[in-house]
């Protein structure tokens, strides 16, 4: 495989591992709002999508995947909602440790990462092109 | 073309080793939010040296001779480290894509030229 059809697939493997993690970031997105449904019982617990550097011996360079999705350990928010089944002796709720403002951020840097391995598709691409072109001398 | 490298032969050569050089820069975008990841580059170009014959290593102490296009990795100069330890400066890496596209359309701009003024040479209409 020529080492263009080889950044091509590296960065093939950027866009799926990024995809990913906008899947994992909706995941958290979507289950802001969920509560546990008795008292004493856990909320969501918001995931945390980790990248990791993986030798590939298929196209011989640096690739990257999504191996492991882990959980965010910080505490979970609360709110006085006495009526609510989930609530417990003194009228509160546990709800899931999503912050929005946190998830827009990665939201954005996937989204931009995501940008930068199409544009190194294109330009491979690209260059490959001129080079077939040389043939039409 | 008595001197050993023909013109065409040195813009192969620094062609592939652009081609190198995509390969780890696609390498450093997709790894852009690896924790611990430090961006790489290739070794700088060499003059591809004609090598008389195929250099045998046959004791430890020998250097292997590098072919043409034979280039290694290193590690990038360090722009930004985020907290994670990842150092890859997305903006740094689109630079230098955009340097490696410059040169690569320049390098195959001048390769065709060359080959026209060879059939040029040979009589035929370029």
């Amino acid at each position: 495989m020529s080492d263009f059809l080889k950044s091509i697939a590296t960065a093939a493997q950027g866009l799926r591992a990024q995809s990913g993690r906008m899947r994992i970031i909706s995941e958290n997105i979507a289950n802001a709002g969920t509560t546990p449904s008795k008292p004493g019982e856990a909320p969501y617990r918001r995931k945390i999508p980790v990248f990791e550097t993986r030798a590939d011996s298929e196209t011989g360079g640096i690739g990257v995947s999504l191996t492991r999705i882990r959980r965010d350990r910080s505490d979970f928010g609360q709110r006085l909602e006495p009526g609510h089944p989930a609530a417990d002796a003194a009228g509160m709720v546990k709800t899931p440790n999503v912050d929005f403002l946190i998830e827009q951020m990665d939201m954005r840097e996937a989204q931009r990462s995501y940008e930068a391995n199409v544009s190194v598709i294109t330009a491979a691409r690209r260059m490959i092109a001129r080079t077939l072109d040389i043939l039409k001398v | 073309m008595s001197a050993g490298v023909s013109t065409l032969d040195l813009m192969r050569a620094r062609l592939q080793w652009l081609e190198r050089r995509q390969g780890v820069l696609a390498g450093n975008v997709a790894n852009a939010d690896t924790p611990g990841y430090r961006a790489k580059d290739v070794t700088p170009f060499a003059l591809p040296q004609p090598v008389q014959g195929q250099g045998q290593v046959t004791t430890p102490g020998h250097i292997p001779i590098a072919g043409i296009g034979a280039a290694g990795t290193v590690d990038a100069a360090r722009i930004e480290t985020r907290p994670n330890g990842n150092a890859v400066s997305l903006e740094d890496e689109m630079l230098r894509l955009a340097e490696v596209q410059v040169e690569h359309q320049t390098l195959v701009g001048l390769y065709q030229r060359s080959l026209a003024h060879l059939k040029t040479a040979i009589g035929k209409r370029a």
